[in-house]
């Protein structure tokens, strides 16, 4: 077990480590689903634009 | 077959059990994630060159990709799993799946061959989600089979881990493939490079499946000629197993998909999309919880073979179901402090003909809200504004009320043309003046060409007026970060993920143990991924929508609040504690 908890412990550094330096570039949100999906440019909400209206997501579907 | 409880350590065949079959939910989960985090790329690569009615019909299938496909898999290979066997089973699916990926990285782009490149992609999509709707339930019940009575919670627990170790994987290959090329090839063909790569992890599961023994119980029943002849109309056409089927889909799946995608999915979206965190900082809080969480799917695997799967489970979706608003409101705190107080001082109304309002429930993403109540909606959700309604006479355009400044949310050409005057004006005077302010002079410039644009003038004037009038009202743009406590932040996402392995850990040994060993395969199936993917996967729409409709951005919880409290309400009532039951005794 002691094995497994190590590999886990330097797996989950180094994903850290990776994520810190992949900045907001990485898209953490899961499997993308109807226009998610073939929208070329999905647009980045900020205060004064509108909200994403999210489509479905069958990210759980696993 | 071992089914008697031993307290002996995990010998080294089940470990090879767990190991061939956790490996396998991991390369899924790699997929999943690369899919998700490539989007942009890949619909630049295979949806640019397609008109809108295309793109429209594209939407639709890869909607019905994730949430038709997937339940319909379930049927069809867990079908093949009671009439076969399970290794075999899960033998197809992976490579199904594995060949799609694979296939995917080599895949000619829409430049190259033209509308048959999005189809072969959607094709591939499909195929996927056939698999996947096999894969999950051929390897619960497959590591189910082989684990001793008293321990089916800790030995399918590793399946649930699973989902965290192929996230990070997968970013781990798509930011390694990033550095080592440079972002300019790795959009233009770098990112095919982390879809060639799930050939290694491919080969590697389809060598050690294929290593591995049929399931003990599915031997036994096979040798004595039980094996199911029909799984599908014993499992669904019977009562008293299709009541089981629609019980473990209400009573457990539904509340186990809403709590999950909360605690992760919706958390994370709820961060950057309602609190203003910016996209790095967001990840790096979810990724932390994840690491701290995933340890407890093991240790409520295992508890749940002490104490029982129900009382876990059900005791995950009713804190989620008594904590969620309370731990999102001080999630708002935590991270955006400015946010939580401009909310509780300023008064916003939307005053609008109620006709011309839509509940904007948009699951294929397709539909477009164009009346001025839907845009005003849209626009102070998008900003996290919490707001209430008043009625408007019939045919009149909605206004906006930010505490005593009222921002219309359609403007005529008129309006347009002297806010263009204005620009044009105050651009003019940077010009003008020493020393120039080149920031200024390329903002004005700006403002000027989008409201020399026909199509987006009214929504550049309705952002620059709505924007002022919030700022007034001391709405943050984005969270400070120099308010953003860290510490409280990362034990409320904890929180939120440690109920997730409360929910999830234990379920697979449960909803194995539900059914016999004949209709095993196609009776658990089905409900997980209907559950996990429809009320699920509607979540962030339906959330939208409501938050939409009602002014308040806590608001969207409700949907997973109802769904994981109807769960605790008939899981409570309904459903059989399992962990004691011979999964045996009906074979």
């Amino acid at each position: 077990m002691w094995k497994i908890a190590v590999g886990f412990a330097i797996f989950a550094a180094l994903a850290l480590y990776v994520i810190g330096k992949g900045g907001d570039s990485l898209d953490m949100s899961g499997e993308k689903h109807g226009a998610d999906a073939v929208h070329v440019e999905p647009a980045k909400a900020d205060a004064s634009a509108p909200a994403p209206a999210p489509a479905a997501d069958a990210s759980a579907a696993k | 077959m071992a089914t008697t409880a031993e307290n002996r350590p995990m010998s080294a065949e089940e470990k090879k059990v767990i190991f061939a079959s956790s490996l396998g939910t991991v390369f899924e989960w790699y997929d999943f994630y690369l899919y998700g985090s490539l989007a942009a790329i890949i619909a630049k690569q295979f949806f640019s060159g397609l008109d809108e009615g295309s793109a429209f019909i594209f939407a639709l299938l890869a909607f019905a990709a994730g949430f038709i496909v997937r339940p319909f898999g379930a049927l069809v290979f867990g079908r093949l799993g009671d009439m076969i066997g399970r290794k075999y089973t899960f033998l197809v699916t992976i490579l199904l799946m594995g060949a799609s990926t694979f296939i995917v990285g080599i895949l000619p782009n829409y430049a190259s061959i033209g509308v048959a490149a999005p189809v072969i992609l959607i094709c591939l999509r499909l195929l996927q989600g056939l698999a996947l709707g096999g894969e999950y339930g051929g390897a619960a019940t497959y590591v189910a089979e082989h684990a001793p009575a008293g321990k089916r919670g800790a030995y399918t627990a590793w399946i649930q881990t699973t989902a965290t170790l192929g996230l990070f994987l997968s970013l781990m290959v798509i930011l390694g493939t990033r550095t080592a090329i440079g972002e300019e090839a790795f959009a233009d063909w770098g990112w095919r490079v982390p879809f060639i790569v799930s050939i290694i992890m491919l080969i590697i599961s389809v060598y050690i499946r294929l290593s591995m023994n049929e399931s003990p119980a599915f031997v036994k029943m096979k040798a004595e000629g039980k094996t199911s002849k029909a799984p599908l109309s014993e499992s669904f056409g019977q009562w008293k197993n299709l009541k089981i089927v629609i019980l473990a889909l209400i009573g457990l799946t539904a509340g186990q998909a809403v709590v999950w995608y909360s605690g992760q999915f919706y958390a994370l979206f709820f961060l950057t999309q309602a609190l203003k965190v910016d996209g790095a900082t967001a990840n790096i809080m979810v990724a932390i919880s994840l690491i701290i969480g995933t340890p407890f799917f093991i240790v409520f695997g295992a508890l749940s073979d002490k104490i029982g799967r129900k009382p876990i489970i059900l005791a995950g979706c009713l804190l989620a179901a008594l904590t969620y608003f309370p731990v999102f409101k001080a999630l708002t705190k935590a991270a955006n402090p400015d946010l939580a107080a401009a909310q509780a001082a300023s008064q916003v109304v939307v005053i609008a003909d109620p006709a011309e309002c839509s509940f904007q429930f948009n699951p294929t993403g397709t539909k477009k809200f164009t009346s001025s109540c839907d845009i005003a909606k849209q626009r102070l959700a998008g900003a996290s504004v919490s707001y209430s309604n008043e009625v408007a006479p019939a045919g009149t355009p909605a206004i906006i009320k930010v505490g005593d400044t009222t921002v219309q949310v359609k403007y005529s050409a008129e309006d347009v043309a002297a806010a263009k005057a204005k620009a044009e004006e105050k651009l003019a005077a940077l010009n003008a003046a020493e020393p120039k302010d080149a920031k200024a002079i390329e903002a004005a410039t700006k403002s000027v060409k989008d409201l020399s644009n026909e199509k987006t003038a009214g929504a550049t004037l309705l952002a620059s007026n709505l924007g002022a009038a919030l700022k007034a009202a001391n709405y943050p743009a984005k969270a400070d970060m120099a308010k953003f406590d860290k510490v409280t932040v990362i034990i409320i996402l904890t929180y939120l993920v440690i109920l997730v392995t409360m929910v999830y850990g234990p379920i697979a040994a449960m909803l194995v143990e539900m059914f016999p060993t004949r209709i095993r395969y196609t009776s658990m199936s089905l409900p997980y991924h209907i559950g996990n993917g429809w009320f699920g996967g509607l979540l962030p729409t339906t959330a939208f929508a409501i938050v939409a409709q009602t002014g308040n951005m806590y608001n969207g919880l409700w949907y997973p609040i109802i769904i994981a409290g109807a769960t605790v309400v008939i899981g409570g009532l309904f459903i059989k504690e399992t962990k004691d039951v011979d999964i045996y005794a009906d074979d």
